[in-house]
């Protein structure tokens, strides 16, 4: 299966052990990623789209028609551009003068919206397209004994009319993922709680993740394990952040689910650059180790 | 004791109204559901959705679109758009509410400076040297430059969103 990457900029540009995960990964799921040229930031959907609304589906839209122009789907790996490329497409088909109106804008670089283009995240296009079996046939060593506290995230939820991703209330999308792999999700009573990242104020995100900090501490967990770039800054730098500010450490690593794919697919976690994270994984590297030793 | 007079002030809800995401307010019954799975209003008493909308239902420009608006602490978690049973899409309405504070330069500091990378550069985060070796170190090709031009181009004259509502 051919699509188009929509890597956005978190991923390649802050975070591309992401970047490198997914590309190790979805390849062995038998998904070819055609890399093209022409996009931009999705925008982002909280700062950029609280600035202009308008210009923020300008952009997204003109996004949306690039891929448009090659007649594949486009599949993203970040909560927050699947979250802007849906919701643009469900604004400019709810209102077609608005439609009209970005049509125009983008009419001076010679480019149309046409909305026919299917915009997926990576793990729905594995549930959906592929098939969990994909998954499991990809594994060459199963995480069994890997304790994994699920974060969703908001974006890639909600709201579900716009997203269509899972109930938002009782999501398993990523459980079923993990569980793929042979890893066990942990239940914790804060996995559906906002990461905070979005609030612009000093002290509201810090309580907000020391809350599922708390939670996930809680459960006996090894590690989080989470689809969103922006809740992963919000928790791996998030925990220098508390423990700097608050005085309590926490110990969790947390892994983006492609690295933890990547593990379960025999890669060495350097090769899902895990060493780049600020929160050291090491302990579940050991665990992982101690798997293929028995 | 007097009743105190409550006067609306539609001129400001007319306003909001021709904001994208802004006519949602009218359908707002006030019924809580938001506050109920809203983070921010679990985590602080000064926010708290169901006011919001009941201060844009009234009117009051000042207290949502001036310098000490709450608006800013939302979380942009789409909950409340979510649970929202009149698809008031609260979250909308407060974003149509950031909007006009832009507009009327009342929105924080740090709002132009998380924001203002697009419009240059085509991508939010900043390019550094430092995660263009570690690109490299991963193996990983090199980041496509963003059509800048192109950017430059669709958002050249873009109509800002209305000064009044007339």
């Amino acid at each position: 299966m051919k699509v188009i990457p929509f890597w956005g900029c978190m991923m390649p540009l802050k975070y591309p052990q992401m970047e490198l995960a997914i590309r190790k990964t979805m390849p062995k799921l038998g998904v070819e990623l055609v890399d093209i040229d022409g996009f931009t930031c999705c925008p982002d959907p909280i700062y950029f789209k609280a600035r202009d609304k308008i210009k923020w589906l300008t952009i997204a839209a003109r996004n949306l028609a690039v891929a448009e122009e090659t007649g594949l789907d486009i599949v993203t790996m970040c909560s927050g551009c699947i979250s802007t490329l849906r919701e643009a497409q469900y604004t400019l088909d709810e209102d077609p003068a608005l439609k009209a109106e970005i049509n125009k804008r983008l009419k001076k670089v010679n480019k149309e919206y046409k909305g026919k283009v299917k915009v997926n995240h990576a793990v729905v296009l594995i549930r959906d397209d592929l098939g969990l079996d994909v998954v499991r046939n990809s594994v060459k060593r199963s995480l069994e004994d890997i304790n994994v506290a699920i974060h969703y995230g908001c974006h890639i939820l909600k709201p579900s009319q716009i997203m269509h991703v899972d109930d938002a209330d009782y999501p398993s999308i990523l459980d079923d993922f993990i569980t793929a792999m042979g890893a066990i999700p942990i239940e914790h009573k804060e996995k559906l709680l906002c990461c905070g990242k979005g609030c612009m104020d000093e002290d509201l995100p810090l309580d907000m993740t020391e809350s599922i900090f708390a939670s996930i501490e809680a459960s006996g967990a090894d590690c989080m394990g989470l689809v969103c770039p922006t809740c992963f800054s919000s928790f791996d730098l998030g925990q220098i952040m508390i423990s700097r500010k608050k005085g309590k450490t926490y110990d969790i690593p947390v892994i983006y689910l492609f690295q933890l794919l990547g593990l379960a697919q025999g890669l060495k976690p350097e090769e899902v650059g895990l060493h780049t994270h600020r929160v050291k994984a090491d302990k579940i590297i050991e665990k992982i180790k101690e798997i293929v030793k028995t | 004791m007097a009743k105190k007079k409550i006067v609306v002030n539609y001129r400001f809800r007319d306003k909001l109204n021709k904001v994208q995401g802004g006519k949602h307010h009218n359908y707002c019954y006030q019924c809580s559901a938001c506050v109920a799975v809203c983070p921010a209003a679990r985590f602080t008493k000064e926010f708290n959705p169901r006011i919001i909308l009941l201060k844009a239902l009234l009117g009051m420009e000042e207290e949502l679109t001036g310098n000490d608006s709450p608006i800013w602490l939302c979380t942009n978690c789409y909950s409340c758009y979510e649970r929202c049973p009149q698809d008031v899409r609260p979250i909308e309405v407060i974003i149509a509410l950031k909007n006009m504070a832009v507009e009327k330069e009342t929105a924080p500091a740090n709002l132009a400076k998380l924001s203002e990378n697009i419009a240059h550069t085509g991508v939010s985060v900043t390019i550094t040297s430092a995660v263009s070796r570690r690109r490299q170190e991963l193996g990983l090709p090199e980041f496509k430059t963003p059509p800048i031009e192109e950017l430059k181009d669709i958002l050249r004259g873009q109509k800002e969103p209305p000064k009044d509502g007339n």
